[in-house]
């Protein structure tokens, strides 16, 4: 009681429970797509083409310096004033996606955008930890490598890209981390995740203190979980042995 | 593509309603990053060698803390420090101060980590030729080992402070009339210019972030170069 | 007669109770912090040459600054933010276009009504004609509203995307993200009036609720409630209440609005 008040109704805990299934989809969603985004940003950079390399560090630069709301803004807002008006209705009709086994129903134009900028934010990070982790090992292996006959791309598949990958584990985990923290912005562009649904429990009972807590406890749950997976697994016989020093 | 909007308004989103009313805008935007860089500075240092230096169930504690700071977005901790503190409590903390104590305990949990670590890298060679000196814990820390962690931590430091730039805009939750907000505000008032609005933002925000990037390599630069002159 | 010598000595039993209630703070302090919108034309909107929140819910806070003697300090709010910043005390007052409701009202106090208006819709011409299109339609809103209450009660299958403020919602329509966005009356009439291709949009001419807008007053601050309604009573007998209107909606403003109700109208 007091500050806290009666307890919430059920209908109002399933509406945060809704908000923290789209948080943990999303984040899952951009966390995949980004970390392919990643990879493919740090393989420009290593490509030691100038117009490849000019683009995937411009493409960072700008993204990790410059706020992750006024990103979400610009596309949500700022980017769909640009766009063909057929485009944008396109996009804001309800399509179903039949495949053979499931039917996707087209997401909203909040929930493309979101996951949009979220991938573009966090896939510019995870190309850095990518970069770091094949730039962290010791060069000395690879031209062992190298002096044992194995061809230049062997080398890097065999040798360097385990290890970089072990390197980069735990970080790009961190950024998964961020990743379900930021999506907590979306709720700027009308993306009904968990602080939107907080938010909106709160204008409905006013029982604000029941609705923030519910969501800080089942972010900070989602977090820590999903880091105790990462550690998990870097610990795991697997993953070390994948990536076992020679 | 309309630039005008920025122009008519251009000395509101660089200083708010100033000299007319409190400072906004840009400026509001360089005072909360300034004081939120210091204040993260110090909660990281403490909280860093904090970690470092205990042991036992205080650490664990310690740990338990950092991880939820670490773990809570910062809109949430922004919400807490605004709305539900005074309640709880009974003492509010003003806007500004606010933002400064939410970006600052944020950014310091992540600090605390890369001092920890930083302290943690220094050989032990360094700690015993410190106690063969006579010199007890606390002074050989201070006088042998943090001169030479902070050097290894100083990269984690910029990239802290550029997201503290960055996250300043989350102010605009609670109505602080930052870069983010006069920004929204002028897109509220114009209303059909988003892209030229958030657009001129953005570079905005890019320019501050990359010049204090730069900045700060270009110091770490020169004191390595003397470092090495010196040596 | 009887009961105005109640009211008198309730009001002096209430202040002869020692203790300093938030009336006493705020001459104390000599300044009336108000919680204001900040984009909402002509409420509440930053004025483009002095900077300054201005509108007709300003109007009304200064005149209750000067009425309890002291400065008046503005807090620009979103819709969301505005019962927050009074439960938490960060302001003394919220003039925000305020609607009364019987939940909120459990939350804080509000004053008599001073405007009144009701739920509408704006949306592109010839899109919206009747409420039985709205089940079905996209239709962006404010969050922490009551129109996004009523629109989620009374028309459950249309779909509610909620934006921290109406000039969002409204990029939102107008990029075609939704098809309708929904506030008060008078409102959208003030926000339309200020867009610059104002002739491809329409609010059609049906509402589907009638709102009370009040002063949101701290729970239990009843010296405090008692100036503010004393203050807006006398508002209204002086005629300045009307010339504050007409500043706003009169004939020869940007979004003339006859007016329909007198403070005082209704208790």
């Amino acid at each position: 009681m007091g500050v806290f008040g009666e307890p919430m109704a059920l209908r109002y805990l399933i509406w945060l429970l809704e908000g923290f299934a789209v948080t943990l989809l999303l984040s899952a969603a951009v966390s995949v797509a980004a970390t392919g985004l990643g990879i493919a940003v740090c393989g420009l950079k290593l490509s030691g083409r100038r117009p490849l390399v000019i683009l995937a560090d411009t493409y960072v630069s700008i993204i990790r310096n410059t706020p992750l709301l006024v990103q979400l803004f610009f596309w949500y807002f700022g980017a769909s004033a640009l766009m063909p008006s057929g485009l944008m209705t396109w996009l804001n009709t309800p399509h179903v996606l039949d495949a053979v086994l499931v039917s996707l129903h087209w997401p909203a134009f909040e929930t493309i955008a979101g996951f949009f900028g979220l991938t573009l934010y966090a896939g510019a990070y995870i190309a850095e930890e990518f970069r770091a982790g094949i730039n962290g090992v010791d060069p000395a292996q690879r031209e062992s490598a190298m002096a044992l006959g194995l061809r230049p791309a062997l080398v890097f598949w065999l040798v360097v890209l385990p290890q970089a990958v072990r390197i980069a584990w735990l970080p790009v985990v961190g950024q998964y981390l961020n990743t379900i923290k930021n999506t907590s912005l979306t709720m700027a562009i009308g993306l009904a995740e968990l602080s939107y649904a907080s938010r909106q429990v709160e204008t409905e009972t006013f029982l604000t203190f029941q609705a923030f807590g519910i969501a800080t406890i089942l972010y900070v749950a989602a977090v820590a979980v999903t880091e105790a997976a990462g550690h998990a697994v870097a610990r795991s016989g697997r993953f070390a042995w994948a990536t076992q020093r020679p | 593509m309309n630039f005008s909007v920025i122009s008519d308004n251009l000395d509101y989103l660089l200083v708010g309603a100033w000299p007319n009313g409190p400072v906004g805008g840009l400026a509001l935007t360089l005072v909360l990053s300034a004081l939120s860089a210091v204040a993260s500075g110090l909660v990281g240092l403490v909280l860093g060698i904090g970690l470092a230096m205990s042991a036992g169930w205080p650490k664990r504690l310690l740990v338990v803390v950092l991880g939820f700071f670490r773990a809570i977005p910062v809109i949430m901790l922004i919400f807490w420090t605004y709305f539900l503190l005074p309640i709880l409590f009974g003492f509010s903390v003003p806007e500004i101060g606010t933002v400064v104590v939410a970006l600052s305990l944020i950014g310091g949990a992540y600090l605390s980590y890369a001092v920890a670590a930083g302290i943690e890298s220094i050989a032990a060679g360094q700690w015993e030729a410190g106690f063969a000196l006579g010199l007890g814990r606390w002074r050989v820390l201070r006088l042998i080992v943090l001169p030479q962690a902070l050097h290894a931590m100083a990269p984690s430091f910029v990239n802290q402070w550029t997201s503290l730039v960055k996250d300043t805009s989350l102010a605009y939750v609670i109505g602080v009339p930052e870069l983010s907000f006069v920004a929204a505000q002028v897109n509220n008032r114009a209303m059909v210019y988003p892209t030229e609005v958030f657009l001129f933002v953005g570079v905005v925000y890019w320019c501050l972030c990359v010049s204090l990037d730069r900045f700060a390599t270009a110091l770490a630069n020169r004191r390595g170069a003397a470092a090495e002159g010196a040596g | 007669m009887r009961r105005l010598f109640l009211l008198l000595i309730a009001s002096f039993l209430a202040s002869g109770a020692a203790h300093a209630d938030r009336l006493d703070d705020i001459k104390q302090a000599g300044v009336l912090r108000v919680a204001a919108f900040d984009s909402n034309p002509p409420f509440g909107f930053v004025d483009p040459d002095s900077k300054q929140i201005v509108g007709l819910d300003v109007d009304y806070a200064k005149v209750l600054a000067d009425k309890l003697g002291v400065k008046l300090e503005l807090r620009p709010t979103n819709p969301a933010n505005r019962i927050p910043l009074l439960t938490s005390g960060k302001v003394d007052l919220v003039l925000a276009n305020f609607t009364i409701t019987e939940e909120r009202a459990k939350q804080l106090d509000f004053s008599i009504p001073y405007f009144s208006s009701g739920q509408q819709f704006l949306a592109k011409k010839g899109t919206l004609t009747s409420p039985d299109q709205l089940n079905g339609l996209r239709i962006g809103a404010d969050k922490g509203t009551t129109n996004e209450i009523v629109l989620r009660r009374d028309f459950p299958k249309a779909v509610v995307v909620a934006f921290d403020d109406t000039p969002f919602a409204f990029t939102a329509l107008r990029n075609g993200n939704v098809q309708a966005i929904t506030q008060d009356g008078p409102k959208l009439v003030g926000l339309l009036a200020n867009v610059p291709d104002r002739e491809n949009y329409e609010i059609p001419p049906f509402t589907i609720s009638d709102d009370y807008i009040g002063v949101g007053i701290p729970k239990g601050e009843k010296r405090l409630a008692d100036v503010v309604n004393e203050t807006l009573l006398e508002l209204e007998a002086s005629g300045k209440a009307a010339a504050i209107y007409d500043a706003w909606f009169g004939p020869n403003t940007k979004q003339p609005l006859p007016r329909l109700f007198k403070i005082g109208d209704k208790k």
